[in-house]
């Protein structure tokens, strides 16, 4: 009734009206909207692609780098030799195997290579060597790491048969299936101890200087295994983070064959709160002095095989030039002038760098850089650890990952109790 | 209102596309992977210890997905290298988690592999770091006077020892600390693994490529 009387009323709209719209076109920026969009779709959709691809390609080196290490090829390649001893052996022993007079034996000419061939070298490159040796009359008393952990078969074949033929003129070779076999008897043995030792392996060898009986095992001896394996009431077992050899793993250093003065000042340092890590205070506050001592000699004398590969992504050429020469244009002199050849140490203050585990190198760089480590003599580590670049410590961590492992240090380097006292008292006067 | 049919099958094409590339393509493309080479099965006590972290929400602190080097300093941190796909084949549900209240866990077991350690911070993460916000979860341990053999005591200093007796790890907390120890990301990535690498891999290419162009100008 209302509406038919409001219906009427001319002045009122019509309820009954439905509101309509003519379709009109859509306007063209619409559509140039659409398509652009269209295509910056596509092209994300490629370059993202491309994104994986590129990683895919980073993986499959990776892949590679394993593969390489454990593949059988034989006939060694002399030029991937001559190659291999510049980047793995010339540090140490000079570009064409010269030695270095006192230090480092020569390999060219040299009375060991030349009787014992490319067998002993291989034997030796294995196992690594130490302690007394004659070499053409010249007496040596230095340490060479084992490079049984980070070379392969075919690598060592290469390295040994260019050391005998190229460095000399011996006429064999040895291929990479004859040092599978060395490996499996001798891989995993201690390095050889000096000329005597090596005068089993190779007939005829000059007369060689008495090999130094390695130091007692202590009273300790026990106590510090206990230590070591199972911990005490309140400490963890060091074994349980640092590993059975004293390798380590990612964050957790490696600690065989760092001097013993250093492991002593850093457990004193964790104690005392100049360097900081939660885990390693607890652990250093539930040792005394004397454990702390029997355990840095444990550690020191250790010599096991390299628990570390390169896993930064880090550029290995890079790596190996800051490590052999530094970068002056960044101020960084070469981490080998401190660290030793090779980055194998300089006890008692610089401690071995190579066979580090790369997360742990770079992550202590980076605390460096920030200042979260700072118990360090004369803050040398801060200054070159805030002139490298993040990638430059990946670089550099990786280089050293790849490299053999820091041996064993000699009794002499040992800590006893008494020097350690003076030592930590010392340290104690640095901060 | 009046073209219900046309809106109803748009709305629904939409739900179906999306539904196509982010729930079946990726899935076909995940599932056509299968386990990384190198990742074991869970074993019986790494599952039990998983279910133990499921339930205690672990995930709502702590992520399981390592991100890049063009992402993250996670490898730096000792995090392990970034996550694929085949890393997760064994997880269901899968515990990959956003919040990083607390560090990422996919590598823990190479990190902190000390049961001692895991066992004691788990009791009181407060005995070993005294900023730490996590909570202790001392209902995964049993207060006695005397070990049994076969228990296993928490190793704690004097000021969260007991006065008397021992802390002795139950079952669950064992459970645990078997999975977090076997949290080991360690091994080679497959080649063709699945992961987001982010958009930095393409600046360091291109930069490798212009560096390479400069050099042999
Ligand atoms: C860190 C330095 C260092 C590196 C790197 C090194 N060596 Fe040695 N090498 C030594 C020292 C030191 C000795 C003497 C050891 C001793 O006094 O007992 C030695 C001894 C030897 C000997 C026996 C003595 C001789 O001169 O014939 C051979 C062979 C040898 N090294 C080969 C190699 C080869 C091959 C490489 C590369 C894979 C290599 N070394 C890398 C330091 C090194
Ligand atoms: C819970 C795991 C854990 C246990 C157990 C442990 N450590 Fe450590 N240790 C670490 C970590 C992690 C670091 C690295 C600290 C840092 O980042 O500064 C470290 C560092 C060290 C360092 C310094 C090494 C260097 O190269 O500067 C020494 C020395 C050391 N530990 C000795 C020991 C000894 C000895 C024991 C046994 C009594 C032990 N640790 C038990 C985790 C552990
Ligand atoms: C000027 C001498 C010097 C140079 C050059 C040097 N270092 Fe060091 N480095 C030291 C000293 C000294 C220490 C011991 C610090 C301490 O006692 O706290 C050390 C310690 C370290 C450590 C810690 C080892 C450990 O076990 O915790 C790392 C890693 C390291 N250096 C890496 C490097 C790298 C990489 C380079 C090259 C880029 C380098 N260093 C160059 C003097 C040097």
């Amino acid at each position: 009734m209302m509406s038919d009387k409001m219906k009427k009323d001319p002045r009122l709209p019509d309820e009954t009206f439905e509101p309509f719209e003519e379709t009109r076109r859509i306007p063209l920026p619409v559509y140039w909207i659409a398509i652009a969009l269209a295509i910056w779709g596509v092209f994300m959709l490629v370059e993202t692609s491309h994104s994986t691809q590129v990683a895919d390609k980073a993986r499959a080196q990776l892949d590679k780098q394993e593969q390489t290490k454990t593949a059988q090829v034989s006939a060694p390649d002399p030029a991937a030799g001559k190659a291999l001893f510049s980047d793995n052996c010339a540090t140490c022993h000079g570009d064409a195997g010269e030695g270095v007079a006192g230090a480092f034996p020569p390999l060219h000419g040299s009375d060991v290579v030349k009787l014992g061939g490319a067998q002993a070298v291989t034997e030796i490159v294995m196992r690594g060597i130490g302690g007394p040796l004659n070499v053409n009359g010249e007496s040596y008393d230095g340490e060479m790491p084992a490079f049984g952990s980070v070379l392969s078969d075919k690598e060592i074949s290469e390295i040994a048969s260019y050391v005998a033929t190229g460095l000399n003129d011996g006429t064999k070779t040895i291929s990479a299936s004859e040092v599978a076999d060395i490996r499996k008897v001798s891989g995993d043995m201690d390095p050889w101890n000096g000329g005597a030792e090596l005068a089993g392996l190779i007939n005829g060898l000059p007369a060689q200087p008495d090999a130094k009986t390695p130091a007692a095992k202590g009273p300790d001896a026990k106590l510090v295994a206990q230590l070591v394996n199972e911990g005490t009431d309140t400490v963890w077992s060091c074994a349980s983070c640092h590993g059975e050899k004293g390798e380590g793993l990612e964050t957790v250093p490696r600690l065989a064959g760092l001097p013993a003065a250093y492991l002593v000042k850093q457990l004193h340092d964790f104690q005392k709160g100049a360097r900081f890590n939660d885990s390693m205070a607890y652990v250093a506050k539930g040792l005394s002095d004397r454990e702390i001592i029997d355990l840095a000699n444990y550690y020191a004398g250790m010599s096991s095989p390299s628990g570390a590969t390169p896993s930064l992504q880090g550029d290995l050429k890079r790596g190996a030039q800051l490590a052999k020469e530094g970068d002056w244009s960044i101020g960084v002199p070469a981490c080998f002038t401190c660290h030793g050849p090779s980055g194998i140490g300089v006890a008692p203050e610089f401690p071995g760098i190579a066979a580090q585990q790369p997360s742990y190198v770079a992550h202590q760089l980076a605390m460096w850089a920030g200042g979260a480590r700072h118990n360090s003599p004369l803050g040398l580590m801060a200054g070159i650890s805030k002139a490298l670049s993040d990638a430059d410590r990946r670089s550099v961590a990786d280089y050293l990952a790849s490299l053999p492992p820091v041996p064993g240090s000699k009794p002499a380097d040992m800590v006893a109790m008494t020097t350690s006292a003076s030592a930590a008292k010392e340290s104690s006067n640095d901060q | 209102m009046n073209r219900y049919l046309p809106l109803a099958i748009t709305a629904l094409a939409i739900l179906a596309m999306a539904t196509l590339f982010l729930v079946i393509a990726p899935g076909m493309q995940i599932g056509a992977q299968g386990p990384s080479p190198g990742l074991n099965p869970y074993t019986e006590a790494e599952a039990r210890g998983r279910d133990v972290y499921v339930s205690m929400g672990c995930l709502y602190c702590h992520s399981q997905q390592p991100r890049s080097i063009a992402q993250a300093p996670d490898a730096e941190r000792g995090w392990g290298r970034a996550s694929v796909a085949g890393d997760y084949a064994y997880d269901n549900p899968h515990q990959l988690g956003t919040m990083r209240t607390g560090p990422d866990l996919m590598d823990i077991g190479d990190r902190l592999p000390s049961q001692g350690w895991q066992l004691t911070h788990l009791y009181q993460p407060r005995a070993i770091s005294s900023w730490s916000i996590m909570p202790a979860y001392p209902y995964l341990f049993e207060h006695k006077d005397k070990a049994d053999p076969g228990d296993v005591v928490v190793k704690l200093p004097p000021a969260y020892a007991p006065k008397t007796g021992v802390i002795v790890a139950k079952q669950d907390a064992l459970d645990l600390v078997t999975y977090l120890q076997g949290m080991k990301r360690q091994y080679a990535p497959p080649a063709d693994g699945l992961r987001d690498d982010g958009y930095a891999l393409i600046a360091a290419e291109q930069q490798k490529q212009t560096d390479a162009a400069k050099a042999s100008n």
